[in-house]
């Protein structure tokens, strides 16, 4: 079994997975080196271009991870999109109650 | 003040024309329903909300109070800015879950999320909150628009504020969501652009990067570049404690909605992308934008420090960033500087006319009042709530210096006690809307305790607010947790409806056991298999 899924079938990246949660943990950190990378390497801190560059790989690496599941559950949701979206209007304007 | 040559005249004109324009162009497509005046049809290319949410959160005052807190403590001050980081996890999981439940406003999801009579009266609440909060911020943005214009031209302080509100509400009114996506998008073209070339700018008039640090170590201030220079580990005014609140509150508010301010606007932006994909990557990459903006920001100000150090006033330190522009930019590039005020201004202020019109609008006059309403009338209640916000900012921000700390409280009350109440209502089945509706009145009442009425009378110690914001939310749990669990679940087939819809994160173990059994779950998979045909 791989580590990461990167082939979904519809109906199947609606749950929540393993590749979710690599994917919140590499995005906070990739936003704490990314705040710190660009500030020291405007000052032009070696460590600072090091943490910049670090921030960069894991901001790739976490949409390599992330983008497959996203694409599934967004072709699948919006097929059943329109029908939802009249089921909100009802509850919005009272349908259900008033006929 | 500052003088400004024909040039500068120049680029002010043609840049306030260029905005308004590209905003009243899309005045036919605005028009055409309330999801478009509202949502922009619910079709956009994720980059188009991502700049919204940038330019959004690029407004006239934030480049005064992040000057503020990176003046004081230098590099470090940084994670101040960094509640905006709560999108880390929120592009992934709270963006998810809302873009799937296709609620306009997050108080209509109470109602999907939430049912009955409770569901009922969290709608109303938070969408009179937001309607009051978006007219609060229009008139706090705008007056701080109203001093850089005292600070420029002498002007009295409604001029600039009436002026430049109204302006932006040209497009706002003609083309809804529409025009603020759209003039938000070249609006955050330029501010970025811009706040680059103004940093950069102030940054080599203080000798360049290795002039910076060298000055630094000359005057023995080092430690300003160093992103971790706390006071202490629970000492002095700037703790470590503070920021391992500060990483909790930001980082794990991403699981909730509302854990922050910035959610409201957030969640149009997030219906209004044209699928789950694109929600997710317009929070995400807008977020990412606005930290890469506050770290570039930092460095200019620590240049700031170096060119002037020792500035004792605040008022006067935390015009820093505008100084390095209006002092040090050549003759014609101030005007440019301006033009670029005048976008990161109206950008937050066409944000806020449209979402407090959106929420008047579909929770209160079309939940409320009149059910029926036809698209063409609603877009018009549109466009008149969206007048009525711009006359209350001026108001607002006229009376803004008496009632500022006040509401300053008021949105630690949005922030403290109900931040868990917040996560809790999206990862766990059996909160209801009783308990989320107490932790509101309960967090109230609190709040009004700890910070300011029992160490008035000696009878708690002034506490610093990160130990406030702990000591808030577990007295907030003693109340909505046994209230959760003395009145009923929500209704099942509310929530295996919701739960279908929007396949939420956490402990919903009962509700999807329920959906499962019905075979709700398992005939999603059949189709996407094609075995149902």
């Amino acid at each position: 079994m791989k580590l990461i899924k990167r082939h979904w079938k519809p109906g199947e990246a609606d749950d929540w997975t393993r590749e979710d949660w690599i994917t919140i943990i590499i995005s906070s950190i990739a936003y704490i080196l990314l705040t710190i990378g660009i500030g020291l390497s405007l000052l032009l801190q070696t460590r600072g271009f090091i943490i910049l560059g670090a921030g960069i790989l894991l901001t790739i690496l976490m949409h390599w991870i992330i983008d497959p599941k996203l694409k599934s559950i967004s072709t699948d949701y919006e097929a059943r999109q329109k029908e939802y979206l009249i089921e909100l209007e009802k509850t919005t304007r009272w349908e259900d109650l008033n006929g | 003040m500052v003088e400004f040559q024909v040039l500068d005249w120049l680029w002010v004109g043609l840049f306030v024309l260029i905005m308004v324009v590209s905003g009243v162009l899309f005045y036919r497509l605005g028009k055409r329903s309330e999801s478009d005046f509202f949502l922009a049809g619910r079709g956009l290319p994720w980059w188009l909300p991502a700049s919204s949410v940038y330019a959004t959160h690029t407004a006239t005052d934030t480049p005064m109070w992040v000057t503020g807190i990176i003046y004081r403590y230098g590099f470090a001050g940084i994670w101040y800015t960094f509640f905006s980081a709560w999108c880390a996890i929120s592009a992934f999981v709270s963006t998810r879950i809302f873009r799937r439940s296709l609620a306009y406003t997050q108080a209509e999801w109470n109602t999907l999320r939430f049912g009955g009579l409770g569901a009922e009266m969290l709608r109303g609440w938070i969408s009179g909150w937001q309607v009051f909060m978006n007219m609060f911020i229009l008139g706090w943005v705008g007056i701080a628009m109203g001093k850089i214009c005292q600070y420029l031209f002498g002007w009295e302080p409604w001029l600039g504020l009436i002026i430049f509100s109204s302006i932006c509400a040209i497009y706002v009114l003609a083309a809804g969501y529409w025009g603020v996506i759209m003039a938000d998008f070249q609006q955050g073209v330029v501010a970025f652009a811009v706040i680059l070339i103004v940093s950069f700018w102030g940054i080599m008039a203080a000798g360049g990067p290795s002039g910076i640090v060298t000055k630094l170590g000359a005057m023995g201030e080092t430690w300003r570049i160093n992103p971790f220079a706390f006071t202490g580990w629970f000492s002095g005014d700037f703790p470590f404690a503070w920021f391992f609140t500060m990483m909790v509150i930001a980082l794990l508010g991403g699981f909730g909605m509302g854990t922050s301010i910035d959610w409201y606007p957030e969640a149009q932006r997030i219906q209004s992308a044209r699928t789950v994909r694109d929600a997710s990557y317009s929070i995400w990459w807008g977020t990412a934008l606005v930290l890469i903006r506050n770290s570039v920001w930092a460095i200019a100000i620590i240049a700031f420090f170096v060119l002037f150090p020792g500035i004792q006033n605040a008022a006067d330190y935390e015009l820093g960033w505008f100084r390095l522009g209006f002092d040090f930019l050549p003759v014609g590039m101030v005007g440019f500087f301006f033009a670029a005020i005048i976008a990161i201004h109206i950008s937050t202020i066409s944000t806020h006319l449209n979402l407090g019109a959106m929420y008047f609008t579909r929770d209160l006059y079309l939940h409320y009042f009149k059910p029926k309403a036809s698209e063409k009338e609603l877009v018009w209640i549109g466009r008149l709530a969206t007048f009525v916000l711009l006359l209350g900012s001026f108001f607002y921000g006229l009376m803004m210096e008496e009632i500022t700390s006040w509401l300053i409280f008021a949105l630690w009350l949005m922030a403290a006690g109900i931040w868990l109440p917040n996560i809790l209502q999206v990862v766990w089945w059996r909160f209801n809307a009783w308990g989320y509706l107490s932790s509101w009145i309960a967090n109230l009442g609190f709040s009004w305790l700890v910070v300011w009425i029992l160490p008035h009378f000696g009878i708690i110690p002034a506490m610093p607010d990160y130990q406030q914001f702990w000591l808030l939310m577990l007295l907030g749990a003693l109340v909505y947790i046994p209230i959760t669990f003395m009145t009923k679940p929500e209704n099942m087939d509310h929530l295996v409806k919701y739960y279908v819809m929007s396949r939420p994160v956490g402990w919903w173990g009962p509700v999807r056991r329920e959906a499962d059994q019905r075979g709700l779950l398992k005939k999603v998979i059949e189709i996407g298999e094609g075995e149902i045909k």
